[in-house]
């Protein structure tokens, strides 16, 4: 026995499914054009100083750090300001490069929170079966019937009220976003469950003496963590499209900085200055767009049915 | 051979509690395994050899629930475990090969560690010990080349393999009982003969008792020292291999015997048994099998027959057993 210890070599190693899924993703054009898109954000968002062309919330001609003969409101896009000001004499490209960790704030942390509850219900709900399961799903429906939106509003309304704009009102954005959009993905979830728990794999488990839990972490959700990437990648979409939406309304956090929070303050004033609010729109386009691309391109390479 | 039997499984009832009603899929089954023997479990699909394996391990799927019976696995009485201390049972002294070797791996693991999971869990250890034993396992099984193979996952091994895999793992704890559900019934023919060859060198070298669940006659007659004959969820005989198919007492048995294809007999067509296995729901009254028994007679519609020992360990379900005198299509 000892001599085959020896004998183990490093390769040749098997292609895992994970290695499978990212040569097919490899090869699909728009998914490459969508993590490129990503990436370029996440780029922008880690080093906002350097891509940005003035510091934060510097008034052209007034504060020191953005010099220039006088104060621009509304100006035009030129060569120093290519977006051109907004109404408080804001450089709007500079504000939106600022504003894109905000947005990864609110896609990573509304959809974490929002895959979290829907993984944990998903997960219980489809292996546990019966009652729990009737249980689960009927609270998961209320939560779809009722109208989503405008319960956001309502809810976001009443919580910023009590919670002072200065300690976080971000952050209670993104709680609220993420625990109201969880039912659609613990649906996908526990159906995936009971598709893949009837596999004779996990009776084969069972069979070699494995506990409950074993089997729901170590199998059962392995086997559905494909089908979570997917709705990871698109809820961050969606994620930041409906953060975008309830501030350009007016339900946001006052005072965060956010592309929605950008279009809310230059709407007012789009017959003067359309540049202040058509370029964080196209910001908000393109970073959803990016994570679409990415999100339908992980469906079709971790999809098995599409395998050749 | 003639030691005391290891699993011990009597009058064994799970019912399947389904919304159109009872279905008595195992119906008080007689089953005794002894020591390095291997006992054939024959019966037509739906007939209850699945969920009497299922039931030993006590995985009966929902709504199905064991409700009766007695199943004493080297003294102890299984149904009476809790399920801890029956996990510690499972794939350690009982291991299950399954039917189809091609869903049977989880598809996210590479077959190394699938095969340590195992290992680990019942005899922990330094993962490097568990690997080289794996190794050792497929080197056992007739893998060519275990060293690569341990680092592959399922989606790149034929179903051949898929299914030493499986056997490798059944094997892997050094059980006293595998129950094998079907094990070649997913392969083609050329394989499904090389399997059968494995389990026989296995058996010797392992010495393990098997349950061989099969509805193949033929792979019966090959491998088996003794056959438990099944008939809707009920026992209808049991001998040794060549007691029953040299000399069936059973009347299914002999159907089942001479549906069996020949070489050496020259026949027009193959019998077939008329009818369908009956719904379990409401089986038929007395003996399960009257309808279909070209002896049956009124006592068999009226009555269930006992299961009667009638000598040399041979057990029968039959109320006419003494006076008919049954042939066999194989008889040599």
């Amino acid at each position: 026995m000892s001599q085959r210890i020896e004998q183990l070599p490093t390769r040749p190693r098997g292609v895992s499914q994970w290695a499978l899924a990212w040569r097919r993703l490899k090869k699909n054009k728009t998914a490459i054009a969508g993590l490129a898109i990503v990436g370029a954000f996440v780029v922008m968002a880690a080093f906002d100083r350097l891509v940005a062309l003035y510091p934060p919330k510097c008034i052209v001609g007034l504060s020191p750090a953005c010099p220039s003969p006088d104060f621009i409101s509304n100006g035009p896009p030129s060569l120093s300001h290519p977006f051109g000001t907004d109404i408080t004499g804001y450089d709007v490209y500079s504000e939106i490069v600022y504003g894109t960790r905000a947005a990864f704030l609110i896609g990573l942390g509304a959809t974490g929170l929002a895959i979290l509850i829907a993984v944990t219900i998903g997960l219980v709900a489809g292996y546990f079966g019966n009652w729990i399961d009737n249980l689960l799903m009927r609270v998961t429906e209320v939560f779809l019937v009722i109208p989503f939106f405008l319960l956001l509003l309502v809810f976001l309304q009443v919580t910023l009220k009590f919670a002072p704009a200065s300690t976080g009102g971000l952050w209670i954005v993104v709680f609220v976003i993420g625990a109201f959009s969880w039912p659609g993905a613990a649906r996908i979830i526990r159906g995936e469950i009971l598709k893949v728990r009837e596999f004779e794999f996990i009776a084969a488990s069972r069979q070699i003496g494995a506990s409950s839990s074993r089997i729901l972490f170590r199998h059962l959700f392995p086997n559905v963590l494909h089908i979570i990437i997917v709705l990871l990648t698109l809820q961050i979409a969606t994620s930041i499209l409906t953060e975008a939406a309830v501030s350009f309304l007016g339900f946001g956090a006052p005072g965060s900085n956010t592309w929605g929070q950008q279009m809310y303050t230059s709407a007012n004033f789009i017959a003067q200055a359309w540049w202040a609010t058509l370029f964080p729109a196209l910001f908000v386009t393109i970073m959803v767009m990016g994570f679409n691309l990415l999100g339908n391109g992980l469906r079709d390479a971790l999809d098995p049915r599409l395998r050749e | 051979m003639s030691s005391d039997p290891i699993l011990r499984v009597h009058g064994l009832k799970t019912y399947f509690y389904t919304f159109a009603g009872v279905v008595k899929a195992v119906d008080g089954i007689d089953l005794q395994v002894k020591k390095g023997e291997t006992v054939g479990f024959v019966g037509e699909s739906g007939s209850g050899k699945t969920v009497t394996a299922q039931s030993i391990m006590r995985i009966v799927p929902t709504p199905g629930k064991t409700i009766g019976g007695t199943i004493e696995f080297e003294g102890r009485d299984l149904l009476a475990l809790t399920e801890s201390e029956m996990q510690h049972i499972r794939g350690k002294e009982i291991a299950y090969i399954p039917q189809d070797p091609t869903t049977t791996l989880d598809p996210v693991y590479s077959v190394g560690k699938q095969l340590t999971e195992v290992i680990m869990r019942h005899q922990p250890g330094s993962k490097k010990y568990a690997l080289a034993k794996a190794v050792e396992l497929l080197h056992s099984v007739g893998i060519a080349d275990p060293e690569i193979r341990i680092n592959q996952y399922p989606h790149e091994l034929s179903g051949g393999t898929k299914q030493r895999i499986a056997i490798a793992r059944a094997l892997s704890c050094d059980p006293s009982v595998i129950l094998a559900d079907e094990p070649t019934t997913a392969l083609d023919v050329t394989i499904q003969a090389q399997i059968l060859e494995l389990l026989k060198d296995l058996k010797q070298k392992f010495n393990v008792a098997m349950v061989f669940i099969t509805h193949d006659m033929g792979i019966v007659a090959d491998t088996c020292d003794r056959v438990t004959v099944l008939y809707a969820g009920q026992v209808c005989e049991t001998g040794t291999t060549e007691q029953v198919f040299e000399n069936p007492k059973h009347p299914y048995t002999e159907a089942l015997l001479s549906s069996v294809p020949s070489l050496a007999l020259k026949k027009e067509k193959l019998s077939v048994i008329p009818g369908n296995v009956p719904n379990l729901i409401q089986p038929p009254s007395g003996c399960r099998f009257h309808p279909r028994c070209s002896y049956a007679k009124q006592v068999c519609i009226d009555k269930d027959p006992e299961l009667e020992s009638i000598g040399d360990g041979r057990l029968v379900h039959c109320h006419r057993w003494k006076e008919l005198d049954l042939k066999s299509a194989v008889a040599s």
